[in-house]
């Protein structure tokens, strides 16, 4: 089979096809629609099926994907019907794809045909997780974005830290010091001082973090709660000086943390004072913990699970909860039981100094405080049945509060009124608006007083009043950790890490380099969206990039630190680089997407190209027929990657995908395989021109990684894509469920709001927080009594 | 009797078959029949209490069998055939710290502690112990041996161990600058002991509850999105059979074997709580020798300079305040001697227990499988001397000669270290500091 279709974007599960009037009045009055399904009837149904499913044995593949009618024109003129190609073809040709395109074959038709609904799901991994960590918060409260990066420092004379000895009181950037045998400030001797850190760190997203802290002196470190010791060196002893600990985070989340460092005065001789604070990200190199990620002032205790959730499924293209199974159903108990021991030690005593009671009411304010957990963890007022079920029938059978707590919560954790956040039909109109709201925007759920105030009050049902909750909190560090984890799922970048060059041809690219470039890439994306205009074009427009020394020395003047404008900086060691118009920096050519999507030695047009393709214009494609692997550049030396890659793909089976995918992949040819900008290669010129045709049939000519910029910035495909992308990733649930015409409209409503991404955000939310699955139709004759 | 006989044979001479086999072997008086090549169970377990003792109402007059039990040791007179008093045991540990650290800290490691920050009230400043606990060497040892390894390998645990690691507080040592930190709190032992058993049995008890309100959440969603719940809750209904299953079978071992402690509900960690946790982690620790669950413990009654206030004897000063006074003290005196004697009435409760059970699978009594080490970091409060420290063992763990008191005269406790891991059947040329080992393990004591 010559013909290479494009494969279907996953549909839910399907009800009967509804084709709207409008629709079928077009296609009534139209000659050539009618034209082509005779034809179609007469010389395709047999190997493709009548409605465009596929036929077994002969061609199986359903009849969908994203190709214009144009396009589709051209395919079948040239290869159909498979014995006789020539039987059909031009106007034949165009009326058969114009009738495919409009019946079966395009988004809208697939759509038209087997709409999408809103599917019930249970709680991703990460949305246990942070869930669990609103629920924590409901005592205490999440921590509101704040200014001042860093830790608060005091420092003291002498190690006994008395107010009167306090002498310095500061704000320190980061946690790395060599004080030697010398004083730490005015004021203090060296002999003997104290110095306490005090602030919060600020995770970006989840995973494993590994922290150290180097220290030739005594220290405790306290992390995640006020008195909860993470570290301990209090006994400075040999040459222990290297502490590392391990922990699980929660990403958007914000840990108090204290570090309680001194310098003792002793009758042995003085060892020099030295103390570092590093962390190993998921994935990265340690490095000291930047000022970005420390905040100044005192936060809230904040959980961090430490149970393993299995992964999520991803056949949908996003994340699902899904898969219903045994290591999911274990993690859960292992959740629940976690929990519970952090609202036996932390939330109870909490609670309990908060409402002092007598002895013998004890137990009446543990069923009380057990209450407000659940109710918030079922998102909603349960009623007094399932609290006697829930709550009262479980405490009763435990005289032990630590068990009687871990009754109820595994009770509470493992229920489907918690598990699956759309079981919320009995709930007020508002209260099921905030659950799907905290859902889109948090992956958490309703605990924060202000909300669950709107909800009490039913302020929070109408777009409006969603909107404006959403806009106040759009800058919440929980947020902002959702938004960056959207971006790296935007550039797929999960599929690039431990990229290594040939050491050969890039001896000076190492892991440091690759990470700095990482660092640099998220400074960008972060930077774009949350600055004023939040401009969608800036990702591949900016004339600006984020630079560190050892970039600028690699990557060369382009990426030279802007040095009359610090302030423009990201909070930490990374500076903007000088603006330069007539270059755009953007995503496009960035140093760690251009080496991901490369070989170990040679560029890769075709990893850019499907890249483009796929990421970028949100266009579906087939994995190719069989694994190739890559022509030698050694058996081909007069032959440019271009050259090469043309040679390789030149049979007509590859090129039904390959003229496309290639063409954009050779716009950028310029920056090879470390994503340094090259003018030849192989003392030949490079020639970076390609092409793109459109949904719309229109086809781009264009030359370099700036045109190719320009396009994207304005393309309705890349706009489209990405607000796809994000309603997938936020909502996680496809678009087309909640309208057929939803994504049509937040496209119409981005273009004319000039590309605001936060806008764009907020829409989604808003969106997804006013239809939730549909409940079972006897509970809608109880909801609606006439 | 065919000494060659297989697990087979002797189950069909039994008249049992293989598959009733495996649910009877979890009952010790037939798994020992099966298992007779292992060797015997021994367990060692080394309680410490602080500031010293009385040395006079302490150590019996005369040495040999025929000794008496003076004031602070007569709640021992129950099991007095198992108790052997070493007298001359001396800490002769050099080196950083202050008496009381170096007391706690080379205890049980023999060896010095590292250069550090940790001022005393006399002497230089120091750190961590340089070396390995004899608990924890013999418990690596342990658990390196098929034969002799088990769930834990050890059991650390304390009472009213102050909520701060350093020196003082610290016995045991896995390695150099790694302190072992005893767990005080009885829940939190009992989690680690029996948490996943416990968690289980809750679990399987919500279950119902839950799987019934799955019943009532699927009644509200549509038919499509009711599937989901539905193959969840199916899944949920099999585990709840599973977890039935197991907890039954658990259920009739525990009724033949011995059951779990039931810890009263929600005490405190405070000082006047100091008797029931003692008795609650003495409880424990008992079941989990007679479920096997490790062969070493260390038990810790507060720590190094110590300070509880032992209100329940009408006495109102904390313990190391009142170890200063001069003997001349008469009333401080007389409360030193009720404080020792309190220390020594638990040591006497847990060998009572070991010796009020059956060993399982075994011989004799569990204490006739046990030693108890009852220590301290001093030899006399006022005196902060290192001589002469306390080492009341009770119980044949390790197999010492009991029943009788023993002076050494003056030799480095090192000897007495090199013993316990030989008698334990790991002998060594050296514990701790070498320089105190070169006479060999203590000669005499079996």
């Amino acid at each position: 089979m010559k013909v290479y279709w494009f494969l279907t974007i996953a549909l839910l599960v399907c009800r009967v096809p509804i084709a709207c009037c409008a629709e079928i009045d077009e296609f009534l009055g139209d000659s050539q629609l009618q034209r082509g399904k005779e034809i179609y009837a007469q010389s395709c149904a047999k190997c493709h099926g009548a409605q465009g499913q596929g036929v077994n044995e002969f061609y199986e593949e359903p009849l969908v994907g994203d190709d214009s009618v144009g396009q589709l024109a051209e395919v079948i003129a040239e290869t159909m019907p498979e014995d006789e190609p020539e039987a059909c073809a031009g106007e034949d040709a165009s009326a058969v794809a114009a009738y495919i395109h409009f019946a079966f074959y395009s988004r809208a038709a697939q759509v038209r045909n087997r709409p999408p609904r809103i599917g019930l799901a249970r709680l991703t991994g990460e949305q246990l997780r942070q869930s669990l960590a609103d629920l924590y918060a409901v005592i205490d409260g999440v921590t509101q974005p704040v200014d001042q990066h860093g830790l608060q420092a005091d420092y003291y004379d002498g190690d006994s830290r008395r107010r009167d000895n306090r002498k310095i009181q500061r704000v320190d950037p980061t946690i790395n010091f060599d004080w030697g045998r010398e004083s730490p400030g005015e004021d203090i001797k060296p002999e003997a001082f104290a110095v306490n850190w005090r602030g919060g760190l600020r995770v970006d997203t989840s995973g494993r973090y590994e922290i150290v802290v180097r220290s030739s002196c005594s220290f405790v470190m306290y992390f995640g709660r006020d008195e909860k010791e993470f570290i301990n060196n209090h006994v400075q002893s040999g040459e222990k000086t290297e502490f590392r600990k391990s922990i699980a985070l929660t990403g958007g989340r914000v840990y108090p943390l204290r570090i309680e460092f001194r310098q003792r005065k002793r009758k042995t001789e003085l060892p020099p004072a030295t103390i570092s604070l590093s962390w190993v990200p998921p994935e990265q190199l340690e490095r000291i913990i930047p000022s970005s990620n420390l905040l100044a002032g005192s936060f809230p205790a904040a959980f961090a699970l430490q149970t393993h959730l299995p992964p999520d499924d991803r056949s949908y293209g996003f994340e699902r909860g899904i898969a219903i199974n045994r290591e999911w159903d274990e993690s859960t108990s292992a959740a629940a039981v976690e929990f519970a021991q952090a609202a036996f030690e932390d939330l109870w005593p909490a609670y309990r100094r908060r409402h002092q009671v007598r002895s013998d009411a004890e137990r009446a304010l543990l069923k009380d405080f057990l209450t407000l957990l659940v109710e918030t963890a079922f998102r909603g007022k349960i009623s007094d049945e399932l609290r006697i079920i829930a709550i009262d029938r479980q405490v009763d059978m435990e005289p032990d509060d630590q068990e009687a707590i871990k009754r109820v919560m595994l009770f509470a954790l493992k229920s489907p009124r918690f598990l699956y956040p759309d079981i919320d039909v009995t709930q007020s109109p508002s209260q099921r608006v905030a659950n799907r709201l905290a859902l889109a925007m948090f992956d958490s759920l309703p605990a924060d007083r202000e909300l669950q105030k709107l909800v009490d009050d039913g302020n929070v049902v109408s777009p409006k009043q969603i909107r404006q909750y959403v806009a106040a909190h759009m800058n919440e560090y929980r947020v902002r950790a959702k938004v960056l984890e959207f971006l790296h799922e935007w550039l797929d970048l999960s599929r690039i890490s431990n990229v290594t060059k040939s050491e050969e041809h890039y001896p000076a690219f190492n892991a440091s380099l690759l990470q700095d470039t990482r660092r640099s890439l998220d400074a960008f994306l972060q930077t774009v969206v949350w600055s004023e205009r939040s401009d969608f074009r800036e990702f591949f427009t900016a004339p600006w990039a984020f630079t560190t020394p050892q970039i600028t020395s690699y990557y060369g003047d382009a990426w030279l630190p802007d040095q009359d404008n610090s302030e423009l900086g990201f909070p930490g060691e990374l500076a903007k680089t000088v603006s330069n118009p007539s270059y755009h920096h953007g995503i496009l050519t960035h140093p760690y997407l251009m080496s991901g999507l490369a070989y170990y030695d040679t560029t890769s047009p075709i990893h850019r190209g499907v890249f483009l393709m796929r990421q970028m214009l949100g266009r579906t494609m087939r994995p190719p027929n069989e694994a190739f692997t890559p022509l030698s550049p050694d058996l081909h030396p007069n032959l440019t990657t271009r050259e090469r890659v043309a040679l390789q793909t030149s049979p007509e089976s590859c090129q039904a995908c390959h003229s496309k995918i290639n063409q954009l992949g050779f716009l950028l040819e310029n920056y090879d395989a470390v994503g340094k900008f090259r003018n030849e290669e192989r003392g030949q010129p490079i020639d970076a021109s390609g092409s793109y045709r459109a949904q719309d049939d229109i086809e781009y000519q264009l030359v370099g990684a700036n045109e190719l910029a320009d396009f994207l910035a304005s393309s309705h495909d890349a706009q489209q894509a990405f607000i796809n992308k994000a309603f997938q990733f936020f909502v996680k649930q496809p678009a087309a469920a909640y309208s057929p015409e939803l994504l049509d409209q937040l496209t119409e409503k981005f273009r004319q709001g000039s590309l605001n991404v936060r806008e764009l955000l907020i829409e989604i939310i808003v969106a997804a927080s006013q239809q939730g699955i549909e409940p079972a139709k006897d509970q809608l004759a109880a909801d609606n009594p006439t | 009797m065919n000494n060659q006989a297989t697990r087979r044979e002797f189950l069909r001479k039994m008249g049992i078959s293989t598959a009733a086999a495996n649910l009877m072997m979890n009952l010790p008086s037939l798994a020992r029949g099966a298992t007779d090549q292992l060797p015997r169970k021994q367990r060692l377990v080394f309680i410490f209490s602080p500031n010293g003792v009385i040395p006079d109402h302490f150590w019996p007059q005369q040495t040999g069998r025929d000794f008496e039990l003076r004031r602070i040791l007569a709640p021992l007179a129950d099991v007095k055939s198992q108790v052997l008093t070493l007298h001359g045991m001396c800490n002769q540990i050099k080196g950083d710290g202050d008496g009381h650290m170096r007391g706690i800290g080379c205890l049980l490691t023999g060896i010095e502690l590292f250069p550090g920050d940790i001022q005393g009230g006399s002497d230089t400043p120091a750190g961590w112990s340089m070396g390995i606990s004899v608990d924890q060497y013999l418990k690596n040892k342990l658990q390196a041996d098929a034969k002799t390894s088990t769930r834990f390998g050890s059991i650390e645990m304390g009472v009213m161990v102050p909520d701060r690691a350093d020196t003082w507080t610290r016995m045991s040592y896995a390695g150099p600058n790694q302190p072992v930190a005893p767990i005080d709190n009885p829940y939190q032992m009992f989690n680690k002991l029996y948490g996943q058993t416990k968690n289980r049995e809750i679990l399987a008890s919500v279950l119902d509850d839950l799987t019934a309100d799955f019943r009532r959440v699927e009644k509200l969603i549509s038919a499509e999105d009711r599937q989901l719940l539905q193959s969840h809750v199916q899944m949920m209904r099999e585990i709840e059979v599973e977890l039935q299953s197991e907890l039954a079978h658990k259920s009739v071992d525990n009724a033949l074997a011995h059951r779990e402690p039931v810890l009263p509900p929600n005490v405190q960690e405070e000082n006047d709580n100091i008797p029931l946790i003692t008795r609650m982690q003495m409880d424990m620790l008992v079941h989990s020798f007679a479920a096997d669950f490790a062969r070493i413990a260390t038990f810790q009654i507060t720590n190094s300079v110590g300070q509880p206030k032992m209100r329940w004897l009408g006495i109102d000063e904390g313990h190391h305040e009142l170890s200063h006074e001069p003997d001349s003290n008469e009333v401080a005196y007389e409360k030193l001697i009720k404080i020792n004697t309190w220390y020594c009435e638990q040591v006497a409760y847990l060998a009572k227990r070991l010796a009020a059970i059956p060993e399982p699978g075994g011989d004799g009594s569990m204490l006739d499988n046990t030693t108890l080490v009852w220590t301290n970091e001093l030899g006399k409060g006022n005196s902060h001397t290192r001589n002469n420290i306390p080492f009341v063992l009770v119980g044949g763990g390790v197999g010492f000669k009991t029943g009788q008191a023993l002076d050494f005269g003056r030799v480095p406790h090192n000897r007495l270290l090199m013993s316990l891991c030989e008698s334990m059947g790991h002998e060594v040329s050296s514990f701790g500091n070498p320089d105190f080992c070169s006479d060999g393990s203590l000669t005499g004591l079996s």
